[in-house]
């Protein structure tokens, strides 16, 4: 999957995360050395909040032709955990696709067909049980931060809008999700813990697996049928949330570092050669999607403020610093721009409370391709 | 009726067949009226539109003749759209005295009102009885765990208690704050009520802000007698008072108990002094009127549950603004508070919804309010619930509309969210189409008509726009109304109406609990700082949506913008901890505010002056 606001939440406040760190960060002054730098009404107009009910929502995809949005939330009654749910963007009317039982996450239309993939657990002949010992903690009055567990029981399926079926396309033990389409409907991207389960492990890697799974991510690549599955990055730290640039030449995804903490966007070619590093920004960057245009990547990260999670910029081929685009109390992630990229959604927590909902907003692209052209060059480090 | 009245009436309707006429001319575009509306409503002639006064009746004969026009109904029974209510106008004293006997060289009398005066809320009685010093009369619950309690160990039962106005002046800050909570007058008076004594008289102490002058009589509608006899005196009676006791002065006394210590212990008056207090507070009654509608449902209601949905505005203001509630800054005081968004854009929008719910079908009737008296105390909304012309538990949902004049940015604020689970998924859907970036706030305690439904159990919904440096101010004018969002905000309303009205089921209401508000709450606030918070955000710290022109806020540099974050040490997280933090701070003496402006923290100093 990629992740929620809710996973990162958890990753930042693990007790690698120091919280001098998080003073310092959240001191620096903020926009001392750039008095003229863009303010977030010049990128998003009329902003409009997409969702109320249930505790939280987010990642908001859209479908080909800008009508509609497939998105997560938790407001199924009797089930705690996300389901995936249909908006039309004309009527109002949302509808649930996934089958309400256990753990879902990170829908996507399939281009060209009437298929929407996404990540469940359902399967899981657990699920229920799971559901009622989360709702009873809940009962309980206790607090504790919602954790995104890497459920190993998460598989990807692609729902039949027409049949109303779904057709499971990973097996692997180990959690498969955060799947996304090529733009011509014929591949799937995704991210996968299969390699932690695929293989003995040793002692560093059994604790590794117990504290923090998401080390054992990489990107994956199979075909829409779930043939063909294809392993693309080897590198040690959670690589997730991939997508497809709109030529469908490459795969834009963010890389993390081995403790978790650090998190860059990188591109590569759909066999996973020319991989790419696009920002280098010491910060946790990641939710990475590019706008139609394909000029330029819109992201997310935790650069002014170790929870204060800002949109920012940054041009496809990683030439210039990123430049930022939101400036709100709360989280701003999981910016997906619409197919005609005039429009903006992503997750936010600016109507208060600590859970995300979706906005839309008018999204000017004359704006960011000025401001892209008019950011510095970005600084090797 | 007054000649000067009927004067009045018909130059008022020839102003309205000028402006109807002109807006017909628009042709068939112009299908909203709620410019019109509003301009009428606030137009100057109507002074502001006071409960009970010409002015209501003015407004009231507007909202009639537009009903009529759209075609809704007096309500089954009624012969007529006005339902008129009872409330007290304003009090004053009517002749509040004390004799104290024992004292030497002979008994003495105070009627002066320099001397002694009711508080507005004092039963009127005659009382006479020995007295008991109960320091500054201030009752912590225990609940609070914080151990202090001015009556312990004194025996207070049948006795007159003579306590301190606010609370200690030198104790720290947190005890400030804590005891600031109880130190409320109705609230001293409830603790001295509930350990039976018979009145409770309070004096201001030599060291405190406004020393030794009697209390002015605040208006105060909502309540009646109290239950007790309660009156301020002056600086001179209680000295007079403590004369007789050997060896002490109230300055002395007030010293003592200004630590904040909990175990400085209040005291009996020797038996041989006694005292009558003959309390006298007379409360002028005046008529207020609501206007109540509706519009039948289209079909049989058979077989429908609660066959009612309800939408409603208070359309009075406050009239000059001399009541009490007016922010009028000096040089505009005694003009007309005419209201446009407080509330001719409330008024307006349920005008607007039911001319389009009108020509719709409709499952459940319609009943369509405007309330009178919602400035002086929800008057008229409480009046409606007290006896209702329709049987309240009939009525699936009531939605409020107060100040939805001034959009900005696109925000909308929707309140009393939790009054219902269903709202969410209704204001979801309603949104998707209408596009606006809601705030949701699930408290329905808001100081709105939405509050009184909520108290009789139906679920409902409060739609704002946010306060401005106008609220509450005669600049509050039709000019400055965004009429293009408020016709977006009825057409999102009525789409959840539309929504409740076609549905087979009621929502099930939902019991909020109401936020355990302070004891002291802003009656205890003695302080003016000129800023004017925005409700409607949930900034961390304090957002400032105004401040006074020459308040001290603006003296200090705020404004409009700024999210204020720390106040005398203090951090701000909300409207809450503002309130707090207000109380312990003293008039004259500067304190540092630390604010964010643009992403940038900054400081200044504030000097608070006194509020009367
Ligand atoms: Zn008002």
């Amino acid at each position: 999957m990629r992740p929620t606001r809710d996973n990162l939440t958890l990753m930042i406040r693990s007790p690698i995360v120091c919280s001098s760190v998080l003073m310092a960060t959240l001191a620096a002054p903020l926009t001392s050395q750039q008095p003229a730098a863009p303010q977030e009404r010049d990128f998003l107009s009329r902003i409009r909040r997409l969702t109320v009910d249930g505790r939280r929502a987010g990642e908001g995809y859209w479908s080909p032709d800008g009508q509609r949005i497939v998105f997560q939330s938790e407001r199924e009654p009797g089930n705690p955990f996300y389901q995936i749910y249909v908006l039309d963007l004309l009527t109002g009317d949302t509808k649930r696709i996934s089958p309400g039982l256990g753990k879902t996450t990170c829908a996507f239309f399939r281009p060209g067909t009437d298929e929407i993939a996404f990540a469940s657990t359902h399967a899981d002949p657990k699920s229920k049980q799971f559901q009622e010992e989360e709702l009873a903690f809940r009962a309980s009055g206790k607090e504790r931060r919602y954790s995104w567990d890497y459920d190993p029981e998460m598989d990807i399926y692609a729902y039949s809008e027409r049949a109303g079926a779904l057709k499971r396309l990973t097996t692997a033990r180990g959690y498969d999700a955060e799947g996304s389409y090529s733009p011509d409907g014929r591949w799937i991207a995704f991210s996968s813990m299969r390699d932690a389960y695929n293989r003995p492990l040793d002692d560093t890697g059994k604790k590794m697996l117990e504290e923090n799974p998401s080390y054992f991510a990489e990107i994956y690549i199979m075909r829409a049928d779930g043939s063909g599955q294809r392993r693309l990055t080897n590198v040690a730290g959670y690589d997730g949330g991939p997508f497809f640039t709109p030529d469908g030449t490459r795969i834009v995804w963010r890389r993390f570092d081995e403790q978790g903490l650090i998190a860059d966007i990188w591109t590569m070619k759909l066999d996973g050669t020319e991989q790419k590093q696009i920002t280098d920004f010491g910060s946790m960057s990641w939710a990475p999607y590019m706008h139609p245009s394909g000029q330029y990547i819109i992201f997310s990260s935790n650069k002014f403020g170790f929870e204060n999670f800002e949109l920012f910029l940054v041009d496809a081929q990683g030439t210039k610093e990123p430049v930022r685009v939101t400036n709100s109390d709360g989280f701003d992630g999981l910016p997906v721009p619409s197919p005609d990229g005039k429009t903006l959604a992503w997750t936010s927590s600016r109507s208060g409370g600590a859970a995300g909902q979706l906005f839309l907003a008018q999204w000017n692209h004359e704006k960011a391709l000025e401001a892209i052209r008019n950011a510095p060059a970005r600084t090797k480090k | 009726m007054n000649s000067r009245l009927i004067r009045v009436a018909s130059v008022t309707a020839i102003a309205w067949a000028s402006i109807a006429v002109g807006h017909a001319l628009q042709g068939p575009r112009a299908t909203s009226n709620t410019r019109t509306h509003v301009e009428t409503l606030a137009s100057p002639r109507l002074d502001g539109r006071l409960a009970g006064s010409d002015g209501e009746r003015l407004a009231s004969d507007y909202i009639v003749s537009e009903l009529r026009r759209i075609g809704a109904r007096p309500l089954p029974g009624h012969g007529d759209y006005l339902i008129p209510f009872e409330f007290t106008a304003g009090t004053r004293d009517g002749g509040t005295s004390i004799t104290v006997s024992g004292l030497r060289p002979a008994a003495r009398t105070f009627a002066a009102r320099s001397d002694v005066q009711a508080l507005s809320f004092s039963d009127n009685a005659d009382v006479t009885s020995s007295l008991v010093f109960a320091g500054y009369g201030i009752v912590v619950p225990e609940s609070q765990d914080f151990g202090y309690d001015s009556y312990a160990g004194l025996d207070v039962k049948d006795k007159i208690v003579l306590v301190l106005r606010y609370f200690p002046e030198d104790a720290d800050t947190k005890t400030k704050q804590m005891l600031a909570r109880y130190a409320d007058l109705r609230y001293k008076a409830l603790a001295a009520r509930q350990r039976g004594a018979k009145a409770m008289l309070v004096v201001t102490g030599p060291r405190s802000p406004n020393a030794g002058e009697t209390i002015p009589m605040s208006f105060d509608t909502a309540l009646a007698g109290s239950g007790i006899v309660a009156a301020s005196v002056s600086g001179t009676v209680a000295n007079a008072m403590f004369a007789v006791l050997l060896g002490r002065t109230l300055e002395a006394t007030q010293r003592e108990l200004d630590s904040g210590n909990p175990h400085v212990a209040g005291f009996a008056f020797p038996d041989d002094v006694t005292m009558t207090v003959h309390a006298a507070v007379v409360r002028e009654k005046q008529t207020g009127h609501n206007i109540v509608a509706y519009l039948p449902a289209t079909g049989s209601t058979d077989g429908v549950v609660k066959p009612w949905v309800a939408l409603g505005a208070h359309y009075d203001h406050l009239g000059r603004g001399t009541g009490g509630n007016s922010l009028a800054q000096k040089g505009e005081a005694g003009q007309a508070h005419v209201g446009a968004d407080d509330n001719a854009s409330g008024s307006a929008a349920v005008l607007a919804a039911a001319a389009v719910l009108a020509g719709q079908p409709r499952r459940r009737n319609v009943l369509l309010s405007w309330w009178s008296g919602e400035e002086l105390g929800l008057l008229g909304s409480s009046a409606f619930v007290a006896t209702p012309p329709v049987a309240i538990d009939q009525i699936a949902a009531y939605f409020n509309f107060d100040m939805v004049g001034r959009m900005q940015d696109n925000k909308l604020t929707i309140q009393a969210v939790g009054t219902s689970a269903s709202w969410a998924r209704f204001i979801e859907q309603a949104n998707v189409v209408a596009g606006f970036d809601l705030l949701l706030q699930q408290d329905p305690y808001q100081p709105t008509d939405v509050a009184s439904f909520n108290l009789a159990g139906v679920p409902c919904l409060n739609f704002f726009t946010g306060t401005h440096v106008d609220y509450h101010r005669p600049t509050d004018t039709a000019d400055k109304i965004n009429y293009e969002d408020l016709d977006r905000i009825v057409t999102f309303a009525v789409s959840i109406v539309r929504r409740v009205e076609d549905a087979n089921e009621a929502p099930q209401f939902v019991k909020v609990d109401q936020q355990v508000q302070p004891g002291g709450g802003r009656a205890a606030v003695r302080l003016f700082t000129g800023t004017i918070p925005d409700y409607s955000t949930e900034a961390k710290g304090l957002l400032l949506s105004g401040v006074i022109g020459g308040g001290p806020a603006e003296q200090a540099g705020l404004q409009k913008g700024d999210v204020i974050v720390e106040i005398a040490g203090q951090s701000i997280t909300n409207i809450y901890d503002y309130t707090y933090a207000l109380e312990v701070l003293k008039v004259g003496v500067p304190a540092k505010v630390v604010y964010m402006r643009n992403g940038q923290r900054r400081e200044t100093m504030l000097t608070p002056a006194a509020r009367r």
